[in-house]
């Protein structure tokens, strides 16, 4: 299990905040361009997202995530207007200057709530390492406006004392499993509970997103990590099909040649003398 | 005298053709192209798609178009299963398991083996990738496996496989190998992407009593047949 603080980007008008993803490095130097989704988590404030001055997403709804975005890597500067704003000038609701995609990143930016309820932006670098044959990678990130949680699966504590805004990470067997979000330590549950499907060979993310008046809620997104081949192929236990070496009757024949050949060549020797 | 050299070319001609006669008549453990050439080899009619999910790297200017979705959770539905295998050259015909991975990181089989597995993690046969379906050759208590016969496939033996709703897909073999269980060419056997493949495979070569396995197994690969 590990654990990963992100840089909270807190609410705020055209402040300037330089982001490093972290790049991964499986995927580093791989191309030139960095994937970017966008996950919008803050309740009930519908909104347009601007990049580089330039309208990227246009009535974006809470609770809705864009595919990935194949973008060139370099510094992006995100800000999110009201929906019903004519364009990308003017005070934004939400903004995050320079933040650096770095070529091979796969990332996702949310627009969320902090503990106190205050609008933020989080970028999130996604895990998209190889995980065994068989097995998934879950991340639950903690989005909303919430203090710190308790993640179950299947009844049992996988995460325990979650912040808004961090993240944890395991991998599981692939499959569905029924997960809920508790209050830490606390069998109060939150949200949930909710099947979820972890995917084998990627990393099903998890947000925990929402508020008390507003309700919380769970939102996925699956971002395709390295999968893995079975170590081998097992496929028989009692040597029934195995390649024999030379029949027994043959060997006998190869013999029986061998000898009357010997003998022959010795008698033919000794005729000679 | 004379009777004693003919005994001693007869007797040698024995001695070396009995070996050399079984050794060119025992059925040959490869056919066709390699494995690994045979799974990478793009088919005449799919060309095979690029890896990856990035597209081509678009000039700076200009965003690309951004499609969103409702990120609540939803249940993925259960890929459908092919249900059926079947080898007429060789008079096979199994029923197929969705199989996994064993705890010890292998393939699992199902036990019976008169049944074949699918490796329900790899793609469904027809999808782009490599579908593998693989099974036990023997067992100590149940004899031999329905995919026994595997080693005796033949280039341009047909393969046919039933899908979950009944529908077919025939494939054509173009590689039987034999192969070191050590060597198997599992990231290529168990590609995920690339054109469209069947992977068939059972166990083959010698038997080692101290491991109560064998040596090696038999990959057999099969193309789409159009």
């Amino acid at each position: 299990m590990n654990k990963t603080r992100p840089i909270a980007l807190t609410a705020g008008a055209a402040g300037a905040f330089a982001l490093l993803f972290g790049a991964t490095p499986a995927l580093a130097d791989s191309h030139t361009n960095a994937t970017l989704s966008v996950l919008h988590a803050v309740p009930e404030l519908p909104v347009d997202v601007y990049a580089n001055g330039e309208r990227l997403i246009d009535d974006f709804q809470p609770g809705t995530l864009t595919d990935p975005l194949s973008l060139p890597a370099g510094a992006y500067d995100l800000a999110l207007f009201p929906a019903d704003a004519a364009d990308g000038s003017g005070e934004p609701l939400l903004s995050a200057m320079g933040v650096e995609l770095p070529a091979g990143a796969d990332a996702t930016v949310a627009a969320h709530l902090t503990e106190a309820g205050e609008p933020a932006l989080t970028p999130f670098v996604n895990d998209t390492s190889e995980v065994a044959a068989g097995e998934g990678r879950l991340t639950v990130r903690h989005v909303a406006a919430a203090p710190a949680v308790d993640v179950r699966a299947g009844g049992e504590v996988v995460i325990d004392g979650l912040t808004n805004p961090n993240e944890e990470s395991l991998t599981v067997p692939a499959g569905t499993v029924s997960a809920d979000v508790v209050l830490a330590g606390t069998d109060t549950v939150a949200i949930g509970p909710a099947d979820l499907s972890l995917t084998e060979g990627a990393t099903t993310i998890v947000y925990a997103w929402g508020s008390g008046d507003a309700g919380y809620e769970l939102a996925t997104q699956t971002v395709q990590a390295g999968a893995s081949a079975p170590t081998g192929v097992p496929g028989g236990s009692a040597g029934l099909a195995a390649d024999e070496g030379m029949p027994a009757p043959l060997v006998g024949l190869t013999l029986a040649g061998l000898a009357g050949a010997a003998f022959a060549g010795r008698k033919y020797a000794t005729s000679r003398v | 005298m004379r009777s004693s050299v003919v005994v001693l070319v007869l007797g040698l001609a024995l001695a070396i053709g009995t070996p050399v006669t079984w050794a060119l008549t025992r059925p040959d453990a490869t056919a066709g192209t390699t494995v690994e050439q045979a799974i990478d080899a793009p088919s005449p009619s799919a060309a095979p798609s690029p890896t990856g999910t990035v597209p081509p790297a678009a000039p700076a200017p200009g965003l690309p178009p951004v499609t969103t979705r409702d990120a609540a959770p939803t249940v993925a539905s259960p890929v459908p299963a092919p249900v059926r295998l079947s080898l007429p050259a060789q008079g096979v015909t199994a029923p197929l398991d969705a199989v996994g991975v064993s705890p010890d990181g292998q393939m699992e089989l199902p036990e019976d083996v008169d049944r074949v597995g699918w490796y329900r993690f790899g793609p469904v046969p027809g999808d782009e990738g490599s579908a593998v379906l693989a099974g036990h050759v023997d067992d100590r208590e149940q004899g031999l496996g329905a995919l026994a016969p595997l080693r005796t496939t033949e280039v341009g033996d047909v393969v046919v496989v039933t899908g979950a709703t009944g529908a077919e897909t025939r494939w054509q073999v173009v590689s039987r190998e034999l192969i070191t269980k050590q060597v198997l060419p599992l990231d290529s056997i168990f590609d995920r992407e690339g054109p469209p493949r069947l992977v068939l495979i059972t166990c083959g070569g010698p038997f080692i009593p101290e491991l109560r396995s064998y040596r090696d197994n038999v990959v057999v690969v099969a193309e789409p047949l159009p």
